[in-house]
Order: structure tokens, then C-alpha cells, then sequence
């Protein structure tokens, strides 16, 4: 989900040449202060992720962040009050990645609710399978890192339900609460396989979950 | 949990043991319910249980040894009670038994809040160590689901994925309205959650044909 160092070298090539003479001094690469900053930003939440996913949010300490992202301790602080600050924005950049992607799939889709849900699914299980740790971190490792965290792990799971909302067909007297239901079952096998270890291959649940997530819709009268 | 006479009451002292130890983890639970995980402490406990500090360390070791021990019990209770619900009818009753489990389980949560945050909002949220025992206990009611379960519309089987997910979604479900404090209004989900658990098994139609018929 980094692809920061690729993006850094298509950004140095955009830059305007060095001024002639300037060859004589070797000096660092010339990247825009703030284009470091942000990217230092984003090394630190990185490695949030990844550590927390490998050893838990509560064995996961600021020095191994700063030594993971290879930033100074104060670059951290300057930019977050803490561990849990820089846990709950790694998060909120993952929850925002993926629905972002998963809304993008569904929109992309063509054909009718049941393509778009197919199509969000899947995308749902693409970003579990090539990104376990940023995974683990929003399906399991938030659910329990702190109160705060939890609470916006519901607030994630509530955009989710939101999006199957919209994307579901026109309601047709099934329950309030189904895409609720929906939504914390699929969360909930996500959960187990990746807690298993295998994340990696989430993207073989497609076709049980897709019955699962489509059950509801399927055979209801258009009436209502 | 009422607590013992004081001075000589003649009660053994295993007795008063065992009862002083059932007061704790009634405490924990409610003292949970209050004011969430963190900020239940040991003296809390002591306090709502009438128990003393060092009285409680004779039973558990921490707070953490007392939770655990107190998630079992919740879990095991619920898991009894919508049991004995299912094993009201055969086996090859199989909508009644799912119905009768789930609004088994749905009056007992509503009438016992704390119990409900317990099983479905702390025990998550209690941090590392708890992951297994919840896993375990949401795995604990899938076979309530799956004995007797027919195959899908198609005539598949449904896959165990599915159990899962119907047993997990029900389990998100609660606990959402559980930590949106709607504890007590959990009961009104009947017929939500039965068409959510039976429709994979039985598609749309029949599902809400057996609801709408009671």
C-alpha cells in the first residue's frame, strides 16, 4: 500500500534539472521539505502497522517505531501525541484506502446491485490479501488497541454498512438492521482467516461470501 | 448477589468461599458494565462484592484472572440457556430450534445488560488473551446452528463459512447495540435476526414466509 519510494523517484525526475554547476557539489536529493514530512508521516504510520500487526498494538513500543521507520523519536512526536495517536491515524488511512477502494470497485461496476456488490467484495478481499498487515491492524488490532480505536472500529464497520446500503438493491421490506448483519458476518470470517494466517489467501473466500452477502437480496419481490 | 450473615452463621467454610467467589465475578461483571474495562479495578470489585482486597487475591490473582474466569461464565451461561432453547424440538426441526435459540438468547441478554457487555463488548475489548476465548465462544454456537441445518436453495450444502458468518453477524449485531446502551431493547430483534440467520439456508422467500407466520 506504500508506494512512496516509487512515487519519490517519479517526483525527483519531474524536477527541474540542477542549475549548471551545481553537479560539483553533491548535495542530498532535492525533495520539497513538506513532501518529506509527509512521507516521514507515513513511514511512522507504516510501521505502526506493521509492528502492531506482528506483535500487538500493547507489546508495540514508540522505539520500535522510530526504528522500524528509521525517523528520529522527535520526528514522531512532532507529528503525533503518541502511540495510540499514531495508531488511531494509521488506521483512519487504512479504513480510508480501502473503503475508498471498495467505493470505487462498486461504482466501476457495471450491471445491476448484485455486480456492484461482487465487485466490492472482491476488492474488499484484493486489499486483505496484498496488505495482511494493514489488514490485521483494522480487522483485529483495532478492535482491542483502546477504547478510542474500538470505537472507531465501529465507526468503520458502520461505513461499511453504509456502503452496502447503497449499493444493495432498492430495499424490499428486508430488515432494518441486514446489512448490519451482513457486514459484521463478513468482518467476523475475515477475522478468523486472518487471524489463521491467512490473509494472503482471503480472495478463496469470494464465492462463500458472496452467497452469504447476496442471500438476503436474492428471490425478494421488487414490491415495497 | 446478596452477601453472607457476619460473625458465626455455621455455613462451612468451602461454602462461604465458593459464594464469596461467585459475588466477585458478579461484581466484575456489573462493575464492567459501568465503567468499561479500564477503569474497573480491584477495589471496585471488592467494593460492589463486599469482599475484601485480600479476600479477593485468595480467589484470583488479578483483575485480568478474574475477567477471564467471569467471560466463561457469561458465555457459559448463555450458551446453556440457548441450548436448552434448541433442544426443545428435534433436530429435524430446524427453523423452530434456530428461532427458539436465538430469541432464548436475545431475552436473556436484554434482561441481563451486563451480561450481554460482557460476552459480546468487553470481552473484545479487554485486550490480547481474550481473542481466543471470544473466538472460541462465538465458535461454541455455531453447532446450534449447523445441527440439522438443510442444504442451501440450490442444494448444496452450505459451506461452514456461512454458520460462521450468520453466528459472527448476529454476534456484531448485539454487540453494536449493546455499546450503543440498547441493551435492554436487544429482544426486538427477533424477527430481524431470525430472517438474517435463516435466509441463507432457506433463501428470502421461505425464510420470511416462516416469520411472517410466527
Amino acid at each position: 500500500m506504500c508506494a512512496f519510494s516509487s512515487t519519490a523517484a517519479i517526483l525527483q525526475a519531474m524536477l527541474p534539472p540542477p542549475p549548471r554547476g551545481a553537479q560539483l557539489k553533491p548535495t542530498r536529493p532535492v525533495l520539497p521539505r513538506e513532501f518529506v514530512a509527509v512521507r516521514k508521516r507515513r513511514r511512522i504510520m507504516d510501521a505502526m502497522a506493521q509492528l502492531s500487526a506482528e506483535q500487538g498494538y500493547e507489546a508495540t513500543k514508540i522505539a520500535d517505531i522510530v526504528r522500524f521507520a528509521g525517523v528520529a523519536r522527535k520526528t514522531l512526536y512532532d507529528n503525533f501525541d503518541g502511540k495510540e495517536e499514531v495508531f488511531l491515524a494509521a488506521f483512519d488511512a487504512a479504513v480510508d484506502e480501502l473503503a475508498g477502494e471498495v467505493e470505487a470497485a462498486c461504482a466501476r461496476a457495471e450491471g445491476g446491485p448484485v455486480d456492484r456488490i461482487a465487485a466490492g467484495l472482491r476488492a474488499l478481499l484484493a486489499f486483505v490479501a496484498t496488505n495482511p498487515a494493514t489488514a490485521r491492524m483494522c480487522v483485529i488490532e483495532a478492535m482491542s488497541a483502546t477504547p478510542t480505536a474500538s470505537a472507531r472500529y465501529d465507526e468503520a464497520l458502520q461505513r461499511f454498512v453504509a456502503l452496502l446500503r447503497r449499493n444493495a438493491p432498492e430495499r424490499t421490506g428486508l430488515p432494518e438492521t441486514i446489512e448490519e448483519s451482513l457486514v459484521g458476518g463478513v468482518a467476523w470470517i475475515l477475522h478468523q482467516q486472518i487471524r489463521r494466517g491467512e490473509a494472503e489467501q482471503a480472495q478463496a473466500l469470494t464465492p462463500q461470501l458472496l452467497d452469504f452477502l447476496l442471500s438476503p437480496y436474492q428471490g425478494v419481490g421488487k414490491s415495497d | 448477589m446478596e452477601r453472607l450473615p457476619r460473625g458465626r452463621h455455621g455455613l462451612s467454610p468451602e461454602f462461604v468461599a465458593r459464594n464469596q467467589r461467585e459475588r466477585l465475578i458478579a461484581a466484575l461483571t456489573e462493575t464492567l458494565y459501568e465503567v468499561g474495562y479500564q477503569r474497573t479495578t480491584v477495589s471496585l470489585i471488592g467494593q460492589k462484592a463486599g469482599v475484601s482486597k485480600s479476600d479477593f487475591y485468595k480467589h484470583f490473582q488479578s483483575k485480568d484472572e478474574c475477567f477471564f474466569v467471569a467471560y466463561e461464565v457469561a458465555v457459559e451461561r448463555i450458551r446453556d440457556e440457548v441450548t436448552a432453547a434448541c433442544d426443545t424440538h428435534a433436530e429435524a426441526d430446524w427453523s423452530p430450534r434456530v428461532r427458539d435459540g436465538i430469541a432464548a438468547l436475545l431475552r436473556f441478554l436484554a434482561a441481563d445488560p451486563a451480561l450481554a457487555s460482557i460476552s459480546l463488548v468487553e470481552g473484545l475489548r479487554a485486550g490480547h488473551g481474550v481473542y481466543d476465548r471470544y473466538q472460541a465462544a462465538i465458535d461454541s454456537f455455531v453447532p446450534c446452528l449447523r445441527q440439522g441445518a438443510p442444504p442451501a436453495p440450490g442444494g448444496d450444502p452450505v459451506p461452514a463459512a456461512t454458520d460462521e458468518a450468520v453466528i459472527g453477524g448476529i454476534a456484531s449485531l448485539l454487540g453494536r447495540r449493546v455499546l450503543a446502551g440498547e441493551a435492554e431493547r436487544i429482544d426486538q430483534l427477533l424477527p430481524e435476526l431470525l430472517e438474517f440467520a435463516l435466509t441463507p439456508y432457506l433463501g428470502a422467500v421461505e425464510a420470511r414466509r416462516i416469520i411472517s407466520a410466527g
